[in-house]
């Protein structure tokens, strides 16, 4: 079936089936291999794209569903120039990257967060993250760049 | 030398937040194919029907393997146990039992579901006790048949237990007669499962001689190793290339899916890709093992300890893997950190009709220091005496020797430690309350002594490359630590060193990031690689400069007059006139840590005896008890561990907040437990994992003793910190409730029937 | 096959044209899954409602609130009217997944999908809610209690469509609460669930205690209700309506908990509640 939508920016049209997730288009159809699957049951978040601004685990996300929809991914989050966003800036500079492979579905959790609320607390950080599991840093240096991100666009 | 102790960025990090980076599950190449694996539904039985005609069939199938197209020998990291495919038995759920290659994963799958398997199904030998009960079924009959790894030193094996280590000095039972009170406990843990984030994948090509495997692996070369071994094929047959790595934690350490990924290039020609879905990952995931540890010690009424028992059966699943090197990690744990003055220790490696476990960060050394920590607290009861005090009492000194024999000359930083955590949290101050509660566990670790190597290149723009294939898991070790380490020695900013990925083509040796390791035995490599190339640096700027080499050094980029660094010459320019003069600056290095002096004759099976560069810590937990539903939440958390030297302090709070994270997941929420030989939680979603809502900032104090060979002191960080989670929390747990907890996870049901027993 | 409806006329259209293995789709976060694992077919089509502005929002009435069915648990979450008069059904929303999973999961996907442990159950089966049917053929409304079956069972019939949730305003000096258990602070599925209100006037003039995750469907402990009634939910009165519940309901073993662990829970969360509700209004 036809599907029409907006990833990251640009207009694209393809056919898919009606099983196939967004995940799959995004990954396999499209070659952004930055969002990222983790348990394919809508439990890691490893997969969280934004759809129309809302963070949604694509890989149960039926890509039929966002007809006509912005959908965007971990690779349009730095400026057209390069520049990283302040929050990957952040995440590089206060090492909340370890493995990185929960770090795209967690900074579009993030960039979704402080697109809604410029001052989150530390509470309501970890609650908008508790659907995007992080093995390996134990959750400590992501909060402190998400305050770090928040002084810098604050600044 | 700026770049150590600097708190420079990951060399990977920018190409993980720009979603840049790839992972072993990204790899593709042009025309490759998807492979899918039919994997055993049972626990036990026997196969007395496997047909793959309608599958070898089907539209876009390009090879289905089984058994019969699979090499015909048994293979494994140290005992050859594991068949390639299941032949006429299967031992464990989720064992592979054959293979389809096609041209997309759906076709695979679809493949996968025509094969008509019948499997004969028996009782599986589903836990410890039956496997070791009188008369019990013999998972591998053909036991004494195997052959271990070449190389391989001789171990005890029988029955249903694969490896048997045994310490019986003479005089313990006399010395537990002697003894005022005699405590006995017995704890339970469930296995434990890894879940990195990429679930595991391999992708192989064959060009009609050699395999090209990519894959992200923590220890590329026992890839090799492994894959050559499966093939029976002579090991430089197969080339290994390392891709972003997405979580390991030990489970990627032996092989995962690389073997049938290769079997499925040479069987058709083309590349092929195999990946785990998550559910199939947990399932057939080396996890760590579930134990029982039975402990009994005598003390005196002034606190001594005289006499221990210690015995550990560990459920190694169907097949040995690493399990009979870790029975050995309780001969060295059962009587260090604190003082005993004799022990029998025996451990036994068991097999069952469940997947195979294997190595998860700290190994069995996390429940052994439950089972420890958790007696402690039982004997300080016995006797009347306060927790903390009774610890102190019996702590280390620098000159006592573990169980093995091996003396730690700097044994006394465990003091240092204890009293660092109680400067920050002082013990008669903390846990108290209504169902608030404290908890205190200390333990030694070691820094893993395995060998590695790296090669250092001045490139002509003055920057340093570094290649080696040792592996970035994620910790940091490469990324930060090598890289630091390399910088350090040249005096250059870290941003001025890249670092190749793994590739076993073209890299020398390295055993894998485990236990430790790599910032300290690869930056060791590093610097000896350093050391060799500033010999003809220091001669040939010597020319430049018109100077001695005896009087030159290296600062911020330049070799300068050793005291003026006005005199200097750009390491660029070096690097370009040694193209004119003999040729690039580039140095090979390697290093493997000399193991401390232990007893031969300590025990029997000791495959992995000693502890070389060790480093000593302290936990303390402090936990809320919910009285509504018996949650368990850690309100506070406080870490003394010592690193030898820092080279990044963000690499080091990183591993220790991440390794207390799943030390409380351990704890207190997760755990395989199976039922007739099937897991009953298949999901990450019932598994459990930690959340950013229940895991707290931990607490660090960081100690620095710097190891006298370097590399600037560095020791073993990364490891350690899961170690003493679960004890500390337990303890805590136990205070807050006054129960005994015996049992890992900690679950709510368990609290609450503490509270309830507590009540009535 | 994957058909996409804005209207619940083509939603219904739709419904009647596919025939009864045709299944309904909003956030996917169910379906999706049960799709991939085998529990739903995956050659059955797919009727794609999530667009149907028509049934998402929540308006106030005289007598009534009415919750659209496409409503998402964000949406519910941070609704000012439903935090006014219904809190019980935000604290059920907060709960369910994580914030990806309520950016599009619905509380009609919720309830339609009738998991024994569905959070939404709870506080629907309390406020005596009301759920609107629609077919081609015609409306009908179902009260909470009728709608519930079983185990993943409803009573939905083939070409219907639930599109709105009609729940009474409470009467004034209700006070209600969605309590739920789980092993960690987030991303749990109910060990148990409990949705409570209690209307107190000097006095317990009425109660209302419904589970989830307890039995095969939500459920009520309408002795335990009555039991509570005139009295000033004094400790004794507490317990004794906890025992009444602990012995009405049934629960299993399963993966998350015993039977006997969350037999043990359900009297502490009445107490729980009813201990909330005393300390602000008694």
């Amino acid at each position: 079936m036809q599907l029409e939508f907006t990833l990251n920016g640009m207009v694209r049209r393809l056919d898919v089936e009606p099983d196939e997730t967004l995940l799959d288009v995004v990954r396999e159809r499209l070659g952004l291999t930055g969002t990222k699957e983790g348990c394919d049951e809508g439990e890691c978040g490893a997969c969280t794209v934004l759809i129309d601004d809302r963070p949604v685990d694509s890989c149960i996300y039926p890509a039929l569903a966002v007809e006509g929809l912005a959908v965007r991914t971990v690779e349009a989050l730095s400026a057209p120039d390069g520049a990283l966003s302040h929050l990957q800036r952040a995440f590089v500079d206060r090492a909340a990257v370890q493995c990185g492979f929960c770090t795209p579905g967690l900074l579009m959790t993030l960039t979704a967060l402080l697109e809604s609320n410029q001052n989150p607390s530390s509470s309501e950080v970890d609650d908008a993250i508790a659907g995007n599991i992080c093995r390996c840093t134990g959750y400590s240096a992501i909060r402190e760049a998400v305050r770090r991100a928040v002084e810098e666009v604050s600044a | 030398m700026t770049a150590i102790g600097a708190r420079s960025p990951r060399s990977d990090a920018e190409a993980k937040v720009r979603g840049l980076a790839n992972y072993g599950v990204d790899y593709s190449e042009t025309g490759m194919l998807h492979a899918r694996l039919l994997r055993s539904p049972a626990a036990a039985g026997r196969i007395t029907r496997l047909d793959v005609e309608v599958a070898g069939r089907m539209p876009g199938v390009y090879a289905v393997a089984t058994a019969a197209e699979a090499p015909p020998h048994r293979s494994g990291l140290i005992l050859m146990d594991t068949p390639f495919f299941a032949d006429d038995v299967v031992r464990y759920e989720g064992e592979p039992i054959a293979m389809v290659v096609a041209e997309s994963e759906r076709l695979a799958d679809d493949a996968v579901s025509s094969i008509v398997l019948e499997i004969e199904e028996s009782t599986p030998v589903s836990d410890v006790g039956q496997a070791l009960a009188p008369g019990a079924v013999l998972v591998h009959p053909d036991l004494e048949t195997y052959q271990s790894v070449p190389g391989a030193a001789p171990w005890p094996r029988s029955g249903n237990a694969g490896g048997i280590l045994t310490s019986d000095p003479e005089g313990v039972d006399g010395a537990f007669a002697a003894a005022d009170v005699v405590v006995e406990d017995v704890y339970v843990v469930p296995r434990q499962y890894q879940a990195y984030l990429e679930p595991k994948s391999a992708t192989a090509s064959y060009d009609g001689h050699r395999w090209t495997i990519h894959v992200s692996h923590q220890f590329p070369h026992n890839v090799r190793t492994r894959v050559a071994q499966a093939l029976g094929v002579e090991l430089s047959r197969v080339r290994v290339v390392g891709e972003h790595i997405g979580g390991a934690f030990g489970a990627r350490l032996d092989l995962g899916l690389e073997q049938f990924a290769a079997l499925g290039a040479s069987m058709t020609g083309r590349t092929v890709k195999l990946v785990n879905n998550r559910s199939e990952d947990l399932i057939s995931c080396m996890s760590r093992e579930n134990a029982t540890i039975r402990v009994r010690s005598g003390v005196m009424k002034d606190g001594r300890i005289v006499a221990r028992d210690f015995e550990c059966l560990m459920d190694g699943g169907a097949y040995a893997g690493d399990t009979p090197y870790l029975t050995s990690i309780a001969l060295l744990m059962a009587g260090s950190v604190y003082r005993v003055d004799t022990a029998r220790v025996v451990a036994k490696s068991v097999y069952t009709n469940t997947a195979p476990t294997g190595a998860f960060r700290g190994v069995s050394g996390t429940y052994i220091c439950f089972a420890i920590e958790r007696h402690m607290d039982q004997l300080a009861h016995a006797i009347g005496m306060d927790r903390r005090e009774f610890r102190l009492l019996n702590l280390f000194e620098s000159g006592d020797a573990m169980l093995n024999g091996q003396v730690l000359d700097d044994a006394d930083i465990l003091s240092e430690a204890f009293d660092r955590v109680e400067e920050v949290a002082p013990w008669a101050e903390t846990g108290t309350g209504m169902l608030r509660g404290v908890g205190i566990a200390s333990a030694i670790w070691l820094t893993n002594p395995l060998a590695g190597s790296a090669t250092v290149t001045l490139h002509e723009d003055g920057h340093i490359g570094v290649s080696t294939a040792a592996t970035e898991n994620g910790s940091g070790a490469v990324a930060m630590g090598v890289r630091q380490i390399a910088a350090g020695e040249f005096d250059v900013a870290a941003e001025d060193v890249f670092i190749t990925l793994p590739d076993t083509d073209s890299q020398a040796y390295d055993a894998g990031s485990q236990g430790s390791r790599t910032t300290h035995v690869v930056g060791m490599a590093v610097h000896n690689a350093a050391t060799q190339m500033k010999t003809r640096l220091f001669d040939i700027a010597s020319g430049l400069l018109n100077l001695l080499p005896e009087d030159l050094e290296l600062r911020g980029g330049n070799v300068c007059m050793r005291g003026d660094a006005s005199v200097s010459v750009p390491l660029a320019e070096v690097a370009g006139a040694a193209l004119r003069s003999g040729g690039p600056l580039s140095a090979t290095g390697s290093y493997s840590v000399p193991l401390p002096k232990w007893d031969p004759d300590a025990a029997d099976g000791l495959l992995f005896p000693a502890f070389p560069v060790p480093t000593y810590h302290v936990h303390l937990a402090e936990v809320e008890v919910d009285p509504v539903d018996g949650r368990v939440r850690v309100t506070r958390y406080v870490v003394a561990q010592e690193v030898g030297r820092m080279i990044n302090p963000d690499g080091v709070y990183g591993q220790i907040q991440g390794g207390v994270a799943q030390g409380v997941g351990y704890a207190l929420w997760e755990g395989l437990e199976n039922v007739e030989g099937r897991y009953t939680r298949r999901t990450l979603e019932s598994y459990g994992l930690p959340l950013a809502v229940d895991i707290p900032d931990v607490e660090m104090i960081v100690l620095e003793h710097p190891h006298e060979a370097g590399p600037f002191g560095a020791k073993g960080v990364a490891e350690p910190p899961i170690v003493p989670v679960a004890a500390a929390i337990a303890n805590a747990v136990a205070d807050a409730t006054g129960a005994n907890i015996v049992r890992l996870p900690i679950d709510p049901e368990q609290v609450l029937n503490a509270l309830d027993m507590r009540d009535s | 096959m994957f058909r996409a409806v804005t209207t619940v006329d083509a939603a219904l259209r739709a419904l009647d044209e596919l025939g009864p293995g045709a299944q309904v789709i909003a956030g996917g976060t169910d379906v999706m899954i049960q799709r991939m694992t085998g529990s739903l077919s995956k050659s059955e089509p797919l009727v794609h409602i999530g667009r149907i502005s028509e049934m998402r929002g929540v308006s106030l009435g005289s007598e009534s609130i009415t919750i659209g069915a496409l409503s998402t648990h964000r949406d519910i979450r941070t609704d000012p009217i439903l935090a006014a008069h219904l809190p019980s059904f935000v604290q059920a929303s907060s709960t369910v997944g994580g914030w990806q999973t309520q950016e599009v999961g619905t509380i009609g996907g919720n309830v339609c999908n009738a998991s024994p442990a569905a959070d939404l159950g709870a506080p629907l089966l309390m406020a005596q809610a009301t759920l609107v049917l629609v077919s081609s053929g015609g409306e009908r409304r179902l009260q909470a209690a009728d709608f519930f079956l079983g185990r993943r069972q409803t009573a939905l019939e083939f070409g219907e469509l639930l599109t709105a949730i009609e729940v009474p305003i409470p009467a004034p000096g209700s006070w209600e609460t969605y309590i739920k258990i789980g092993r960690r602070s987030a991303m749990e599925v109910a060990i148990v669930g409990l949705a409570a209100r209690f209307v107190v006037d000097g006095a317990v003039s009425a109660a209302r205690l419904a589970f989830c995750s307890v039995a095969p469907r939500p459920m009520r402990v309408p002795d335990a209700e009555v039991s509570l009634v005139g009295t000033m939910l004094e400790d004794e009165a507490i317990a004794a309506a906890g025992r009444l519940c602990a012995s009405a309901v049934s629960p299993i073993d399963d993966q998350r908990a015993t039977a006997s662990y969350r037999t043990s829970v359900v009297p502490r969360l009445v107490r729980q509640a009813a201990e909330a509700c005393r300390s602000e209004l008694v």
